[in-house]
């Protein structure tokens, strides 16, 4: 009986790692597929027989996208709209995020609702207009313009992953301070803010990386060389010039290195936040 | 500072908290939309700058007449379904084999979310090397196999591109069910297993009478957000296909982007994507509704 239960829980084991297995391969195989394409000479790629692994190894793709095709300027707009979107969500989300943590007042549910209802709003119905309206304000074709935009998403999203965050914090240390004097925007700077430090870091992560990795809205908002973000400039240089396999695969590879970097820092403390926010929602 | 710290202790504090993110979302997102809302009964289109007149439901009208509209709804709903269930089965996969919490699960784990956080640019062009008809590593594995003839053209073909695009879109975006699953399964106490085996259940009768009723509010709102981002974000298909071949992978959202971006008929695309929400908002109702009534009354 005993014996015939460990046999089982054996077998059991062995299943639940051939499954992680095939599905850590399925997941991270194309990733190293790129990678290895990124390494090899074109005539490697485009050969009769395909090479599983590279016979010779060159960085010659690394570097024929670095200095051939203005990517360094896509990376640093990318960088610039990255940092004002954030900057933008950390400024007003967090005031919101704390107040929907701490306060009771009317109207608190139904505008947290509202909050979360934005996210069924179609990017394209939302596009088209932003368009129309920046275009009067001479926004379109302007990193910071297309910052505002990404507001438009990530910023509700950001105040709901954030109260969660703010709702684990304790709320006995804050009521302690107050008892001693601290008003309550002392509170909440010296003490709910640091308590929940891991928590801003990881939802300004996750914003972070939603703002690097976007398409749609940049393709749309960004005309010229002076806005255009990374994921539209290596699309265009797909289309226009016939990106050889090689240089493309390192474009890739250089662009989703800062976010698996990010990822790799902040994973488990972001997972915590995702999970929270959604189930409760 | 001293000022602002008194401020926080009369009644407008909360109001001055929430006024920032407020005007932001009012500016971005309310104007916008009531704005995008009414483009779609004008005629606007940036080719022709001289109209911009009210034309009522003429764009509705119209849609109703256009048969590629009745092809993208048709895909589109063809397309979220399939993503969806193959994404909640691998997902709900992926979840149960991580929260039996064996050694190393740590790193499988980190593996397997990492596609969520991948941009679409960069999944796009990845799978269209994998599947490449020329020189895609998939075909010739296949090839080798004895699965297949030849090398296939499987974003070329009608029969085959719809199916394609399903395939990556699951590879990236099941890590997202993994995760909520995961959580739900987290939550679920330990003590409800063991009552049950002490009871004499097998482990099919525990997951039918325990794992999946206890799930069923976490996959309820996991599939929810999948299907309005799924319905709503036209990127991949965009890199991958262009809604082509003819229009087998054409789908609401990239009809009414592509209406906006290459044909500048804004009036149009609003319309479209004004349908689209309202499919969305029965949707989200209807499935709420329903998962509310499976699920029991009380609970929330």
């Amino acid at each position: 009986m005993i014996e015939s239960k460990r046999r089982r829980r054996v077998i059991a084991n062995i299943a639940t790692y051939f499954v992680l297995a095939t599905l850590s391969m399925f997941c991270i195989g194309p990733m190293i597929w790129m990678f290895l394409t990124s390494l090899k000479y074109e005539a490697d790629i485009v050969t009769q027989t395909m090479q599983y692994i590279p016979r010779r190894v060159t960085f010659d793709n690394y570097v024929a996208i670095w200095t051939q095709s203005g990517f360094p300027r896509l990376i640093a707009n990318s960088l610039v709209v990255t940092f004002l979107t954030v900057t933008i969500c950390v400024a007003t989300g967090t005031l919101a995020a704390y107040a929907f943590s701490r306060f009771a007042f009317r109207g608190r549910t139904q505008l947290m609702l509202g909050y979360l209802v934005v996210r069924m709003f179609p990017a394209v119905m939302m596009i088209i207009p932003l368009y129309v309206v920046m275009r009067g304000v001479g926004l379109v074709d302007s990193r910071f313009g297309l910052a505002l935009a990404y507001t438009s998403f990530l910023l509700p999203l950001f105040v709901w992953m954030l109260k969660g965050f703010f709702d684990s914090a304790p709320k006995e240390l804050e009521s302690a301070a107050r008892i001693d004097g601290s008003t309550r925007l002392g509170a909440m700077v010296r003490i709910v803010m640091p308590l929940a430090r891991n928590g801003l870091v990881a939802s300004s992560v996750f914003i972070a990386i939603a703002a690097w990795n976007e398409f749609l809205f940049a393709l749309m908002l960004t005309t010229g060389q002076g806005s255009r973000t990374w994921p539209v400039g290596l699309q265009l240089m797909v289309g226009e010039f016939q990106l050889p396999w090689g240089v493309l695969a390192a474009g890739g590879i250089l662009s989703i290195l800062p976010v698996i970097v990010l990822f790799a820092i902040v994973q488990r403390t972001m997972v915590q936040g995702l999970t929270a926010g959604a189930i409760k929602g | 500072m001293r000022a602002l710290g008194e401020l926080s202790e009369t009644r407008y504090w909360i109001y001055l908290l929430l006024l920032p993110s407020l005007v932001m979302i009012l500016l971005v997102i309310a104007y916008p939309t009531l704005y995008g809302m009414a483009i779609s009964f004008r005629e606007m289109r940036l080719t022709r700058p001289g109209l911009g007149g009210w034309v009522g439901f003429k764009h509705y009208a119209a849609m109703w007449s256009d048969p590629v509209f009745w092809i993208a709804l048709k895909n589109t709903v063809v397309w979220v379904t399939a993503a969806v269930v193959l994404e909640l089965a691998l997902g709900l996969l992926a979840a149960t084999a991580l929260n039996r919490d064996l050694p190393g699960t740590k790193v499988f784990a980190v593996l397997i979310l990492l596609p969520y956080f991948l941009p679409n640019v960069v999944a796009g062009h990845m799978w269209a090397l994998l599947l490449d008809p020329r020189l895609g590593v998939i075909n010739d594995l296949l090839v080798r196999a004895g699965i297949l003839q030849t090398y296939k053209a499987w974003f070329a073909d009608p029969n085959t591109a719809l199916a394609a695009t399903v395939l990556v879109e699951a590879w990236h975006g099941f890590p997202f069910f993994a995760l909520l699953l995961l959580a739900g399964l987290k939550s679920i106490p330990e003590d409800l297993y063991k009552a049950a085996a002490v009871d004499g259940a097998g482990v099919s009768a525990q997951l039918r009478l325990i794992t999946l009723p206890m799930l069923k509010t976490v996959i309820a709102a996991a599939v929810i957000l999948r299907v309005i981002g799924l319905v709503n974000s036209p990127d991949l298909l965009l890199i991958l296909t262009g809604g082509g071949p003819g229009d087998a992978t054409q789908v609401l959202s990239l009809y009414a982007f592509q209406t906006a971006y290459k044909e500048f008929n804004f009036g149009y695309a609003s319309a479209l994507s004004v349908v689209m929400f309202v499919i969305l908002m029965i949707f989200a109702a209807a499935y709420i509704r329903l998962s509310r009534i499976t699920k029991g009354e009380g609970d929330d």
